[in-house]
């Protein structure tokens, strides 16, 4: 039994000693903003073993959830930039300034790859008293304070779809906190909250199985995944000009990670992302593929802070104006 | 037709393998403190994702299931649990192995994790929609009902003093709180330190306050001739399974329903149930914590009954019930499925395939665990001088594998020192792991409850008093803790006078 035990730690210190090699020579980690079920998890767990293929290399993914994933934002930023801590995250650092949680941001990272984009739904309980949007309005504003929204922290999905929606109607809910779209949903359907705004891709089986029901899709067009719903724009026009937003995930080094190894890891992953087995699965979720690295990345980022920044700015949500960081207003 | 799908993995001789595999490989993961099925299980994501759907899910489902049972030999043998399920399983298996009877201990332990899994898997297959639906009707405030029925705990495991039991449990929830506020981002007892965002690796803890503690206490005595092993009999003699199954019944519903709670896995499980045989058994053999044999049972049951448990709300709504069914859906997702509410009804017959596949790693566990054990029980005959050095090495690769982190060893060794000087001082360390596990879960879900009822505590109590189950969760938690106040035995002496 001894050498039994014996073996098992000199093969465990072998595993865990570093070789000289190519990168990448050792396993990568990939650390994830968000809760294992949620929509972020399922994303990157779908596609990295793609991205394995390509890379010749182990991507070892682990779950850091948290403060509007913060936490892993801030671990991954105090690591070494060399490549082998890869941060694997959704929309939220990109309001972080604006929210009063801290300085950093996605400006502090290399985009490997933006592999998609959600539609925002909301969602509600079957037994709320209102089946549309108009209706949701009305009740709220006759009972303040007694719809319970779900959220994920300042700056998550629901936080800025709300900041939308308050920008043409008043909406005074209560919020009430859980750790991503997953917990949320399922208390949803226990009758914890009344209504989570929440991505269309992560509501859709709970929809489909009507164990929950659709109050808006807050889009421009309706959605192949939901063909009979009519996109919010129909009855408030005024949405028009925030609209397509939405939430996106993406894969991300630490600034002044050696350009062969962003090099690598892009090439990697977007092979992954054009994976048809992929590209079908993400699709079938409702999320639109992008499949963005560069230049092409930080554009779409910079574009998606200047957008959202102000609108949470302008509705009163944020803690500071985003001209103090230096975000153009669009 | 698509129940077929349950002999599935019985008759295809890879599948069956692959499920055998998995249950033995689980046992040692399990075994190891430090290296969890929760990553084993992850890990094995990337390396089946070529494999075929059955094969993967084979793996993992043995895996699982051994794992979940392999964390109690360390415990038993060593005092070191191997997984935090299996925390409740040290308090009364290693008094058992320090009186000579660790095999006796790990053949009723094995058998009746097997129990406890076969109960689990029956909720399962015969009542899982319904169960499912009773977990989802906890609120924010049942959650922290449940966290305060098990804060209440620190009344069982703090041994002979209350006050240092409680002051173990505080500490327990302050280690629980450091980091970054899951909720707003604020920094609590960081100190500034980057490392310290992410709390405290529990992992770490555990190994510091069970393993690195107890090499340093035995070290005291290196010296002392080993505990010699009578093994009579492995295999538990009928009788003592009829005598223990009713209790072991109970323990496998708790554990049942427990891991069928988002939110609450195994260890939670494990340690109400520990508490819940300390309630009702009125005259053990042997006292609890001197090697009560119920006190053993009672957490085995339990925590493999939590694994059924755990597929209870995964197969039926695709909401996991632990962080290991959490995964077991990314894996499903990435093989083509859509976990969710519609699967039972799209392909019923993967509900079929889990279920069998569960039994036969149950039977497998019955197996594995109840041979090799004569060897195994050879550990603790080992000289200390050699068994001692060998855990502390252990323990130091365990705690550096949770997150391929040296803090995480610097934290295991400040908290084994720790645990040395607590057992010194008479402290339990019980309470300190009951707090670390609680933590989150009543923060989060006071913070929860509170805010949907519109930060007012008396529409909390209203809230609390007007729902079936909040109301019997509030009454179990008045009724525990007025039974470890000196008021119970004054009002029982009232009410009822002691007969002549």
């Amino acid at each position: 039994m001894k050498s039994k035990l014996l073996g098992a730690v000199a093969a465990l210190m072998v595993a865990t000693a570093p070789a000289l090699a190519e990168y990448p020579e050792k396993d990568i980690q990939g650390i994830i903003q968000w809760g294992a079920g949620g929509s972020t998890d399922t994303v990157m767990r779908a596609v990295t073993p793609h991205a394995e293929e390509v890379l010749g290399g182990k991507v070892v993914m682990q779950n850091m959830t948290g403060g509007v994933g913060a936490i892993a934002t801030k671990y991954v930023g105090a690591q070494d930039a060399d490549g082998y801590t890869l941060l694997m995250g959704a929309e939220n650092p990109q309001l972080y300034k604006v929210m009063g949680l801290g300085d950093t941001d996605y400006s502090d990272f290399t985009p490997i790859n933006i592999i998609a984009r959600g539609v925002p739904l909301i969602v509600a309980n079957n037994d709320a008293p209102f089946n549309n949007f108009k209706e949701m309005v009305e009740y709220v504003q006759a009972h303040p304070k007694e719809v319970k929204f779900g959220s994920t922290g300042p700056g998550g999905l629901p936080s800025v779809v709300t900041a939308m929606l308050t920008s043409e109607v008043e909406l005074p809910v209560t919020f009430v906190p859980y750790d991503g779209d997953g917990p949320a949903l399922t208390a949803l359907q226990g009758g914890a909250i009344d209504v989570m705004p929440a991505v269309l891709g992560a509501a859709i089986e709970g929809v489909k199985a009507g164990r929950m029901k659709v109050i808006a899709l807050v889009d421009v067009a309706a959605n192949p995944a939901l063909p009979d719903v009519a996109p919010i724009t129909v009855d408030y026009p005024g949405y028009e000009k925030y609209l397509p937003w939405g939430p996106f995930f993406g894969i991300f080094v630490k600034n002044g990670t050696p350009d062969d190894v962003v090099q690598k890891l892009s090439a990697a992953y977007g092979e992954g992302v054009k994976n048809a087995e992929f590209v079908s699965l993400i699709e079938g979720r409702g999320f639109t593929v992008l499949n963005l690295s560069g230049d092409e990345a930080r554009s779409f980022l910079n574009k998606w802070q200047s957008v959202t920044s102000w609108l949470v700015f302008d509705a009163g949500i944020a803690k500071a104006s985003p001209e103090e960081f230096g975000i153009p207003r669009p | 037709m698509d129940f077929a799908h349950f002999f599935m993995s019985w008759i295809d001789l890879q599948l069956l393998s692959l499920v055998a595999i998995g249950t033995f490989a689980g046992i040692y993961v399990g075994a190891i403190p430090g290296l969890s099925v929760t990553m084993a299980v992850s890990i094995l994501i990337s390396f089946t994702f070529s494999w075929e759907m059955y094969d993967a899910l084979s793996l993992m489902i043995g895996i699982y299931m051994g794992g979940v049972y392999g964390g109690s030999r360390t415990a038993i043998l060593l005092n070191i649990p191997g997984a935090p399920s299996a925390i409740a399983t040290a308090m009364d298996g290693y008094p058992l192995a320090q009186k000579g009877l660790a095999g006796e201990a790990i053949g009723l332990s094995t058998t009746m994790s097997a129990v406890g899994g076969f109960v689990g898997i029956a909720v399962l297959g015969f009542a899982a929609p319904a169960v499912s639906e009773f977990a989802l009707t906890f609120q924010p405030r049942d959650y922290l009902l449940l966290a305060v029925l098990g804060i209440l705990l620190v009344g069982s495991l703090s041994g002979e003093s209350l006050v240092k039991g409680i002051f173990a449990g505080a500490l327990g929830l302050t280690i629980g709180c450091v980091g970054l506020d899951p909720l707003t981002a604020q920094e609590r007892f960081t100190f500034g330190q980057i490392e310290l965002w992410g709390g405290i690796s529990f992992i770490a803890v555990m190994i510091g306050l069970f393993g690195v503690s107890e090499a340093l206490q035995q070290l005291q005595h290196v010296d002392s001739e080993a505990v010699k092993q009578v093994i009579r009999r492995i295999v538990p003699q009928w009788s003592s399974v009829v005598k223990y199954l009713p209790i072991s019944m109970q323990s496998s519903l708790i554990g049942v329903i427990i891991g069928a709670l988002p939110g609450t896995g195994g260890d939670i499980a494990a340690l109400m149930s520990y508490d819940y045989a300390k309630r009702v058994t009125k005259n053990p053999e042997v006292p609890f914590g001197q090697g009560a044999k119920e006190g053993l049972i009672a957490p085995e049951a339990a925590n493999n009954a939590a694994v059924g448990g755990a597929f209870v709300p995964m197969l039926t709504l695709g909401i996991p019930g632990d962080a290991v069914t959490a995964i077991i859906i990314g894996a499903m997702f990435i093989h083509g499925l859509n976990p969710g509410p519609m699967l039972m009804i799209e392909r019923p017959e993967m509900f079929w395939f889990i279920l069998g596949a569960l039994v036969l790693a149950t039977i497998f566990m019955l197996i594995f665990g109840l041979t090799g054990i004569r060897l195994f029980v050879k550990i603790v005959e080992l000289p200390r001088a050699v068994l001692f050095p060998l855990i502390l090495l252990l323990s130091i690769v365990g705690a550096f594998a949770v997150n391929n982190s040296i803090i995480d060893v610097y934290f295991m060794l400040g908290f084994g020192v720790l645990g040395y000087f607590m057992k010194m001082y008479g402290y339990q360390i019980g309470p300190v792991i009951l707090g670390v596990i609680l933590s989150r879960l009543i923060d989060d879900n006071w913070r929860r409850a509170i805010i949907s009822d519109q930060e007012s505590l008396p529409r909390l109590f209203h809230g609390i008093f007007t729902s079936p189950l909040s109301a019997v969760l509030m009454i179990a938690v008045i009724l525990i803790f007025v039974s470890n106040t000196p008021l119970w035995s004054w009002g029982k002496r009232k009410l009822f006078p002691a007969q002549p």
